[in-house]
C-alpha cells in the first residue's frame, strides 16, 4: 500500500516506513539513543531527499524520545538534575555548532567533515564500547563472584570545582563535566543534523560514571529537547519537514520503544552496551562502504526553485 | 467535457462558381488551415494520497494527411546538479552547478521516428530534448567541458526519475484522421503549469499547431499540508512537534493496555 508525502513529493511504501520507524523506536527504548543515525542514512538510501529525510526523521525522535521516555520516568530512571544541566551546555552547543556549520558551508569542506566525523566517531564508540563490555562480560564469567567493577578511574576532571550530587546517578562530581558535554554533543548535532545518542549515551556512562539504567532516560530527556529544536528550526527555516512521513515513522515508533524499553530493562548492563557497540560499529561500517563504494551515478539534483 | 482546443481556422475559400461572369476570376485565397482538434482523458494532474504516477491519454483528429507530434513540457525551473568525485579514496561531493530554466519534465510523441521527421526541416519550433536544454542557462562560470559533464548528469538523474522519458512516444493514427498518444507521468512528479503541444506535420512542415496547459497540482489534503508547511512554517513546526510528543505519550498508554 503505498501513500503520497506531500513535501517529500513522492509515493512510499505505507509498510517500508512503519517497519523503519519501529526499528528506530526500538533504538531509543533500547539504548536511549535518536535512532537517527540508523533511520536517516536509511530513509534517504530508500529515495527520501536527504533534507527531508533529516527534518522529518528529527519529528520522529521527538515521539520516540517521549515514548521512551515516559517508560523510564515510571521506573524513576531519570536523573532530570543532569538532564537540566546537559540540556543547557547543549543549547549553547548547538548555537555554536550551527555557526561552525556555516563557515565550513562557506569554505567548502562541510560534505568531508562530516563524512569523516561520522565514521571516526562511530568506529571509535563503537570499538571502545565493544573492548569494555567484552572485558567485563569476560571478568564475570571468570569469577562470577567478583564484584562490579568501576566503568571508570577518577581522573584529573574528578577534581573539578563546582560538585553537585547527583542522587539519581549516585554521583558527586563537578557541574562543568555535564556541562562541556552537553556542549560538545550540541556542536555534533548541529554539524551532523542528529541528536547525538550515540555519542552522549557511552559519555554518559564511561565519561560521567553514570549507571547504565538511568543513561537511557536521561539522555531521551536531552535528546527530546535537541530534536524539538531541530524539527521547529528545518520546519520554520526550511519547510523541509513532512508530517505524513514523520506520522507514520512515528506509529512505528510507538510500538517500538517500549518494547525496547522492556527488553533494555531485562538485560544486564554488559550486554545492552556491548549490544549497542555492535550496532554503531556496523553503522560506522555501513556508512565507511558507502563513502568507499562508487555510486551508481555520480550525479544528483539539489533544491528545485521554481521560475516562471 | 473539457474544453476541446482547436487549430485556429481562415475563412474558407469562395467556391469557384460566380454568379457574375463579368468579373475577373477571384484570386484564390490562402488554404484554410487544416483541422487539429486534441483532447485529453484528463484536464489536470491531481496529486492525491493514492498519488503513484500516472498515465494520460492524449487523443484527436485531423484532416489527413498528415503525421502527428505531441511535445509536452513542464514549467521551468533552476535546478542544482551536484557531482561526486573520489577524494582520497572517498566519494565526496566535490561540484555544484546550477542551471536556469531547466524544464521540469520534457516528452516527445511521434507518429513516425522523430528524426526521419525533424530532418525534413519541420525542426525550427519542435525542439528535440538536446535542442531545449542546449537552451538551459549555466549560473555562473564554468569550462566548457565541464558544463557539458553537467549538462549530461542533469539529463541522466531526470531520466531516471521518469521526468526525461528516454524513448519517444509512439502516436498511434487511424484512418488517416484518427490519433492517440499515451503520456506517462512519474510519482515523483513536480507540480505546476504543464504545456501539450500536437503539432501537424505535412511534407516536414509543420501545417498546424494546438497547445493547451495542463495543470499539475497536489490536491485536497496533500496541498494543504504543503501550503501550511510553505506559508506558516513555524507554526506547522510547533504542530509537528505537538503531534509528535502526543502520539509518543499515548502510544505508551495504549502499549500497555495491550
Amino acid at each position: 500500500m503505498e501513500i503520497y508525502l506531500p513535501i517529500a513529493e513522492q509515493s512510499m511504501n505505507v509498510f517500508v516506513l512503519l517497519g523503519l520507524g519501529g526499528a528506530a523506536g526500538l533504538l531509543a527504548g533500547m539504548f536511549g539513543v535518536g535512532g537517527g543515525f540508523l533511520a536517516t542514512p536509511l530513509l534517504i538510501f530508500v529515495g527520501i531527499p536527504p533534507a527531508v529525510a533529516v527534518a522529518s526523521q528529527a519529528n520522529q525522535v521527538v515521539a520516540n524520545s517521549i515514548s521512551s521516555l515516559q517508560v523510564q520516568w515510571r521506573r524513576g530512571n531519570v536523573d532530570l538534575r543532569m538532564g537540566l544541566i546537559l540540556l543547557l551546555g547543549g543549547m549553547v552547543g548547538s548555537s555554536a555548532g550551527v555557526t561552525l556549520f556555516t563557515y565550513l558551508k562557506r569554505i567548502g569542506q562541510i560534505d568531508f567533515v562530516i563524512a569523516v566525523l561520522y565514521v571516526v566517531m562511530l568506529s571509535a564508540i563503537g570499538t571502545l564500547m565493544l573492548a569494555e563490555s567484552l572485558r567485563t562480560w569476560l571478568r564475570t564469567k571468570r569469577n562470577p563472584q567478583a564484584p562490579r567493577g568501576k566503568l571508570h578511574t577518577h581522573y584529573l576532571v574528578h577534581r573539578l570545582p563546582l560538585k553537585m550530587r547527583f542522587y539519581k546517578s549516585k554521583l558527586y562530581i563537578s557541574a562543568l563535566l555535564p556541562l562541556g558535554l552537553g556542549f560538545v554533543i550540541g556542536i555534533l548535532s548541529a554539524i551532523l543534523g542528529v541528536g547525538g545518542g550515540f555519542v552522549l549515551v557511552p559519555a554518559m556512562i564511561y565519561l560521567l560514571g553514570m549507571p547504565t539504567t538511568v543513561v537511557i532516560g536521561t539522555s531521551n530527556f536531552q535528546i527530546l529537547f535537541v530534536a524539538a529544536n531541530v524539527t521547529f528550526l528545518q520546519a520554520a527555516t526550511n519547510g523541509t519537514v513532512d508530517v505524513v512521513l514523520a506520522l507514520l515513522l512515528i506509529l512505528g515508533g510507538v510500538v517500538g520503544a517500549p518494547i525496547g524499553a522492556r527488553v533494555a530493562a531485562k538485560l544486564p548492563g554488559v550486554v545492552l552496551r556491548g549490544l549497542m557497540a555492535v550496532l554503531v560499529l556496523a553503522v560506522a561500517v555501513e556508512l565507511m562502504t558507502e563513502l568507499l563504494r562508487t555510486p551508481a551515478s555520480p550525479f544528483s539534483l539539489g533544491v528545485r526553485e521554481v521560475q516562471s | 467535457m473539457a474544453s476541446v482546443a482547436a487549430a485556429q481556422q481562415l475563412p474558407a475559400p469562395s467556391l469557384g462558381n460566380r454568379a457574375d461572369p463579368t468579373l475577373p476570376p477571384a484570386v484564390p485565397a490562402e488554404p484554410a488551415t487544416p483541422n487539429l482538434i486534441v483532447d485529453l482523458s484528463s484536464a489536470r494532474v491531481s496529486i492525491t494520497s493514492a498519488f503513484q504516477g500516472e498515465s494520460l491519454l492524449l487523443f484527436g483528429m485531423f484532416d489527413p494527411p498528415g503525421e502527428i507530434v505531441v511535445v509536452v513540457a513542464g514549467p521551468p525551473a533552476r535546478e542544482q546538479v551536484m557531482r561526486k568525485e573520489r577524494v582520497l579514496g572517498l566519494w565526496l561531493t566535490t561540484g555544484r552547478q546550477s542551471f536556469d530554466d531547466v524544464p521540469a519534465y520534457y516528452f516527445i510523441a511521434a507518429s513516425q521516428p522523430l528524426q526521419r521527421l525533424l530532418a525534413r526541416g519541420a525542426g525550427g519550433e519542435i525542439l528535440s530534448l538536446e535542442d531545449r536544454l542546449a537552451s538551459v542557462r549555466p549560473v555562473g562560470w564554468r569550462d566548457p567541458a565541464q558544463l557539458a559533464r553537467f549538462r549530461g548528469g542533469l539529463v541522466e538523474v531526470k531520466r531516471r526519475e521518469g521526468l526525461y522519458p528516454a524513448a519517444f512516444g509512439q502516436v498511434t493514427i487511424q484512418g488517416g484522421r484518427l490519433f492517440r498518444a499515451e503520456l506517462p507521468f512519474p510519482s515523483r512528479l513536480p507540480e505546476g503549469a504543464y504545456d501539450v503541444r500536437a503539432y501537424l506535420l505535412r511534407d516536414g512542415k509543420i501545417a498546424a499547431v494546438v497547445s493547451r496547459p495542463l495543470p499539475v497540482s497536489k490536491v485536497g489534503f496533500n496541498a494543504e499540508l504543503a501550503g501550511w508547511s510553505r506559508e506558516q512554517g513555524p507554526l506547522y513546526g510547533m504542530g509537528a512537534i505537538a503531534l509528535a510528543l502526543l502520539v509518543g505519550w499515548m502510544g505508551v498508554a495504549f502499549m500497555r493496555r495491550l
